[in-house]
């Protein structure tokens, strides 16, 4: 035994010194989020800078949920001091004691102290300050967020914002009792990682030749009984439909009687009646004969305007997406097969087997993709290579959004109606919030009734349009006092009536689904909302009112 | 500034929206948190900022740093402290005035029972575990408190207002039974990463380092569901030889500083290290290589060889040159091929090295290494070591010893990030879903409290951007819920001074066919069948010495059928009851179980078979229109919770919501 353990200790000091693979503590923290968007997008969130506009309860709560995360900067550009209410609602101040202090300081020290490596500043001056500024001032964010700021100032920064697509994107959020929406003002918004639900194609109806061979090859008739129980189903598949195509003259089964034969066919290849893998073939039947195309989103895409107006100076996503519908009109009309094979009932060796045929092809047409590129106008030198792999690997979920400026909507009366027809309940809270805000900043608060809103509401829709109940509802839920309860409510502060109520509850949950949101714009991963997402806590209901 | 009219002012929003009375009352409602993690630690400052004054919150568990992504009460200074402690004490910074009792425990502690329970006005639940959530949903249906069920996975989350005979129970929805394996494929047979990760982590570790048992019942078990004679009696042997390693693992030198190196001399844990791969990548190996027809259909394993593959010139069978299989091959920077080939999701980042794969020396360095470490602790005074995803040894260990027997099997390797993954359950987990939920949990709460049930959702969060979440109404109890459908009691004992049969005499008392009196019962905990019609041998047992305690239930079903079954929670007798009297006070009334209406017919089930598209592919489209029921048919509770429980262990992603299930993602294996 001793000349064992000598062995060993010469044996393992002689190897490569430490190679333990403990993660550094980075990697530790962020773990769990890592496993949602990965590396690339804990560093796209590493390398933001975020402008917060106000530093009220829900702000501060936006805030936090992107600290955590590890964003690079955060400013919060308030002038205000802290009020009692702020106090017992914000949780990003201590209590009584930031009572009178600076709002944004108070807030800035304590979010700090939620991870020591985002950088955080206070900026206590007003917002017609910065707006004045101009777009030189925003320009250095890659995100601006405001929270409840009045109305005619979020219609200058919105404005700013828009003149120039280099300019940040802009999330504005309005809340009032448990009633609140979001929207994200961006002109282009292009995702290559979407993590859709669906997975790609196998492309077993137009099986690659290699696939197609191997299939061939395999002599099912005489095989050993557990080998053929361990055959995957995509063989199963292709061989069924070549032996298929072979008997019926090179046709795939159209009518439904020939593919309830086809089926029949599978189930009588079988050799014993509990071969599971056979039966997951029968299940997935269709994908043998169901052409594989392009799908129709990335199709659509193809029709983009990006595309047809293509220069050097577009971004590498649109010379990525040029190559592609070149590679997509060369037989046979597909994506780039995916090396991701999923799950199926086989052994070992059927299955590594099957996935080194899929890795080898998709290699290959990944190989044709980037030579198409090289030939275009911007080369592959103009694309990081990662980017290149990233976007074959995610083709089939690739999504381009486009947006609209904000006040859009407001601006245009049909548009408010129909949307009040197709998606009342969401179109009244945003009337009901919008009309608030305009309010607030023309009127002394007291004069705010459900009356004035009421008539702001119709203005803005076209003459003569009736309000559905829903907006009624909105309205109860603002808070805003009728005038037969003004005098009961004469008693209770101003603020008890203001409709801008900052809820803990609403400012935590606004906290979370808002930071969501600006997560996915800035990893770009995952779809964004599109539009204006309506809120409404008392039924826990959202939704998207189209802009 | 702390005068009442700035408490006033601070407080009036929330007054005015929450009304007057319910306002008032919030001080002085008592609520139960369980759970101070990513949930609860939002929840706790909601809770806080809404004006509830009582706060009971419990964990029991401490900080790690992977928490600090979200878990915003809790500071890097405070890894390793009480998560219940440092939450409470962070939020009371924020208001002094809130009581805030915080308890480091397991919520299945004993001393938590039923009455315990019935001394809050809500429970809210914020934990991560099914077991747990389970545990609760029962104790509040017994207790009669309602509760607020919460869960979260990564985009994915879900609130539900529970309230006894009123709404849907935690278990009145199926949950997806965890994925198990069974024991030959984990032990002789693997084909795919996961069985050898469940090898390493549920078998080795344990056989090395954890209690000394041989793993026989679940050999028995396995022999009863009639596998391969032959093949368990190998296994058996192969488990009895474990003994001789761990005796080596145990009874070394400790090096002076308690750590095992390369240089420390001809040490016994070394010797152990070599000892344990031995015997379990090349001698067990060749024992299973003996049963010829074993591999009659099968590619065979390959015995690996320490001294070879730790020099280089270890070659597996079949491993050429190509890019696909290098992982496979000995080590890839003895051979100059570039590790990043392997990891393309750690190009972007260099600190993500634990993401790359390892080649087959690596992984064998890392198994001496990580076995020099357990057993160091083992020296040190540990008693066993058993798999936390967080202890670094132990995630080496089965990371090192699971690449190995993949490699011997011919299973394409894992990284240490991936095996993490699939080892250690981990769930992705981020603020923003947290703390969508925990808003929405208070809201809820609201709502029960206020008692202003028509408002009352279950709420699910969703990966769909044009519609965030779904909210339908809470539906009526399920009719044969296996649980909420019980009927509860309580009683009170000293369980070394009462039997079961006073016991079960004492519940069914003297009625006359309402449901009480006398009857043919069987008796269940947890599981556990404790007597029935033709089993007596425990009636005359005290409830302690069949380990039944306070904090347990003991199901008493009707042998017929005939009626409900009986859910009794076994409390605690008052103090100051005499010791003159009998050891037990009885419910009072005694529990009046329903008469179960025999089924005549029995019908088809009503939805017509789903459609399933092309691909297969569930899409999140709200919720089902109709759900299957757990129990369609009136059950025994039978499941063993503890088997569940090992299952759940072993098994891959637990996922609360049936819908989750698409996220097709941990199933792709891509050859990179």
């Amino acid at each position: 035994m001793t000349s064992d353990s000598q062995d060993i200790e010469s044996a393992t000091t002689a190897m490569s010194p430490v190679i333990t693979d403990a993660p550094d503590s980075k990697t530790r923290r962020y773990d769990r989020q890592l496993r949602l968007w990965a590396a690339s997008g804990q560093s796209a969130l590493e390398s933001s800078r975020i402008l917060v506009l106000s530093g009220t309860a829900t702000s501060t709560s936006i805030l936090k949920n992107l600290v955590l995360p590890g964003i690079g900067h955060f400013t919060i550009l308030d002038d205000a001091k802290v009020s009692n209410e702020d106090a017992g609602n914000n949780f990003f101040l201590e209590g009584p004691e930031s009572i009178g202090k600076p709002r944004a300081s108070e807030a800035v020290r304590l979010l700090r102290e939620l991870n020591e490596s985002v950088d955080g500043a206070a900026e206590l001056s007003d917002i017609s300050s910065a707006i004045a500024k101009g777009a030189s001032y925003f320009a250095d964010y890659s995100l601006v967020i405001a929270h409840n700021i009045p109305y005619s100032q979020l219609n200058q920064l919105s404005e700013i914002l828009w003149s120039d697509v280099t300019l940040p994107h802009l999330i504005i959020v309005r809340s009032a009792g448990f009633l609140a929406e979001f929207s994200i003002q961006f002109h282009e918004h292009t995702i290559i990682e979407s993590h859709p639900e669906m997975p790609p194609s196998l492309r077993l109806d137009k099986p690659f030749p290699a696939l197609l061979e191997h299939a061939r090859s395999l002599d099912f008739e005489n095989m050993d009984v557990t080998d053929h129980g361990h055959i995957p189903y995509a063989v199963i598949l292709v061989r069924a439909m070549d032996d298929w195509k072979a008997k019926n003259g090179g046709k795939a089964p159209t009518t439904t009687a020939e593919r309830d034969a086809f089926k029949k066919s599978i189930y009588a290849m079988k050799k014993k009646s509990d071969e599971e893998n056979f039966d997951e073939a029968v299940t997935q039947f269709r994908r043998a004969f169901v052409e594989t195309k392009v799908p129709m989103d990335v199709a659509d895409l193809f029709q983009d305007q990006g595309l047809t107006s293509l220069t050097p100076q577009s971004s590498p996503f649109f010379h990525l997406l040029a190559a592609l519908r070149e590679f997509c009109s060369r037989p046979p009309h597909t994506l780039p097969l995916s090396a991701a094979l999923p799950d199926m009932k086989a052994d070992t060796k059927n299955y590594v087997h099957l996935q080194k045929l899929y890795k080898t092809q998709s290699e290959k047409e990944k190989d044709e993709f980037k030579e198409i590129l090289a030939q275009s106008g911007i080369g592959v030198a103009g694309v990081e290579m990662g980017m290149v792999d990233d976007f074959v690997k995610n083709c089939h979920g690739l999504r381009i959004l486009r947006g609209k400026r904000w006040g859009a909507l407001d601006a245009n009366p049909t548009a408010l109606a129909s949307a009040l027809l197709s998606s009342p309940r969401e179109a009244a809270t945003h009337l009901a919030l919008s009309s608030v805000s305009v309010l607030l900043e023309q009127t002394p608060q007291k004069a705010i009734t459900t009356e004035a809103v009421t008539a702001h509401v119709l203005n803005l829709l076209p003459k003569g349009t009736e309000l559905p109940s829903e907006v009624e509802e909105a309205l109860g839920e603002v808070h805003v006092p009728s005038h037969s309860h003004l005098d009961e409510s004469a008693d209770l502060t101003v603020s008890v009536r203001s409709p801008t109520a900052d809820l803990p509850n609403t400012a935590a949950f606004l906290g979370g689904i808002v930071a969501q949101e600006a997560i996915k714009m800035i990893t770009k991963q995952y779809v964004p909302v599109n539009g204006i997402c309506a809120i409404d806590l008392i039924g826990c209901t959202t939704g998207i009112v189209r802009v | 500034m702390t005068t009442t009219s700035s408490t006033t002012l601070r407080t009036a929003h929330i007054k005015a929206i929450l009304g007057n009375e319910l306002h008032s009352r919030l001080p002085s409602t008592k609520i139960l948190l369980v759970g101070a993690g990513g949930i609860g630690c939002e929840l706790l400052k909601n809770v806080v900022l809404t004006g509830f004054g009582d706060v009971t919150l419990l964990d029991l568990d401490t900080i790690d740093l992977s928490n600090l992504n979200r878990q915003f009460l809790f500071r890097k200074k405070d890894v390793k402290q009480s998560k219940a402690f440092v939450a409470a004490k962070t939020a009371n910074q924020f208001n002094p005035s809130v009581r805030i009792n915080p308890i480091h425990a397991n919520i299945k502690d004993p001393q938590f029972d039923v009455a315990w329970f019935r001394s809050f006005d809500i429970v809210l639940n914020a934990l991560d575990n099914l077991d747990a959530r389970r545990h609760v949903n029962r104790m509040c249906l017994a207790a009669n408190i309602p509760l607020v069920e919460s869960g979260t996975a990564g985009y994915l989350g879900q609130v539900q207002p529970i309230l006894k005979d009123r709404t849907e129970c935690f278990d009145c929805l199926p949950k997806p039974v965890p994925k198990s394996f069974p024991v030959c494929t984990i032990r002789s047979t693997p084909s795919q990463p996961i069985h050898c990760i469940v090898w390493a982590k549920s078998y080795l570790l344990p056989q090395l380092f954890g209690e000394d048992e041989n793993g026989g019942n679940e050999l028995d078990e396995a022999e009863k569901q009639g596998e391969n004679e032959q093949e368990i009696a190998t296994l058996r042997k192969e488990a009895q030889a474990f003994t001789l390693v761990r005796k080596a693992l145990r009874n070394s030198q400790p090096s002076a500083n308690g750590k095992m190196n390369g240089n420390s001399h001809a040490s016994g844990s070394a010797d152990a290290a070599r000892l344990a791969f031995d015997k379990v990548f090349s001698s067990d190996i060749k024992n299973l290589l003996s049963m010829a027809d074993m591999w009659a259909h099968r590619a065979p394993p390959t015995p690996l060889d320490f001294d070879k593959i730790a020099d280089g010139s270890f070659v597996l069978p079949g491993a050429t040159g190509s890019k696909a299989q290098s992982a496979q091959t000995n080590g890839k920077h003895v051979n100059g091929n570039g590790s990043q080939t392997s990891a393309p999701e750690a190009s972007s980042s260099s600190s993500l090295k634990d993401q790359k794969e390892l080649s087959l020396q690596e992984s064998l360095v890392l198994f001496v290494s990580s076995t020099h470490r357990l057993a160091a602790r083992l020296q040190a005074g540990e008693d066993t070591i058993s798999f936390d995803k967080d202890d670094d040894d132990t995630l080496d260990f089965v990371t090192a010893a699971s690449n190995l027997r993949s490699a011997a099997y011919g299973i394409a390797g894992k990284s240490r990030w991936e095996i993490k993954e699939m080892a250690g359950n981990i769930i992705p987990a981020i603020a923003t879903t947290n703390a969508i939920v925990a808003g929405i949990i208070v809201l809820q709460a609201l709502q029960v409290l206020k008692k202003e049930y028509s408002g009352l959702r279950n709420v699910h969060i969703q990966r769909k951007a044009e519609v965030p979440l779904s909210a339908c109404s809470v539906g009526p109890p399920s009719k044969n819920c296996a649980v909420c459908r019980d009927t509860y009691a309580e009683f009170l004992c000293d369980p070394a001074r009462v039997t079961l049969s006073q016991f079960i005499n004492g519940i069914l008392g003297e009625g006359d066919g309402d449901g009480t009196g006398e009857r043919d019962v069987s008796v269940y905990e947890a599981g556990r069948i404790l007597s029935d019609p033709d089993f007596d041998d425990n009636l005359e047992r005290t409830l302690e010495s069949l380990n039944v305690s306070r904090g347990k239930f003991l199901n008493i079903v009707d042998e017929d059928g005939e009626w409900g079954t009986i859910s009794v929670a076994i409390g605690q007798l008052p103090p100051n009851h005499s010791h003159d009297e009998p050891a037990f006070i009885l419910p009072s009334p005694l529990p009046l179980p329903p008469k179960i209406q025999k089924p005549t017919v029995i019908e088809p089930p009503s939805t017509p078979p789903r459609k399933r598209s092309a691909d297969e592919v569930e899409v999140l489209n709200g919720r089902p229109a109709k759900r299957p029921r757990v129990n369609d048919a009136p059950e025994v509770n039978m499941a063993s919770p503890s088997k569940k429980r090992r299952l759940e262990e072993d098994g891959l992603l637990i996922l609360e919501n049936p819908n989750e299930v698409v996220d097709d993602e941990p199933e792709l294996i891509a050859i990179d």
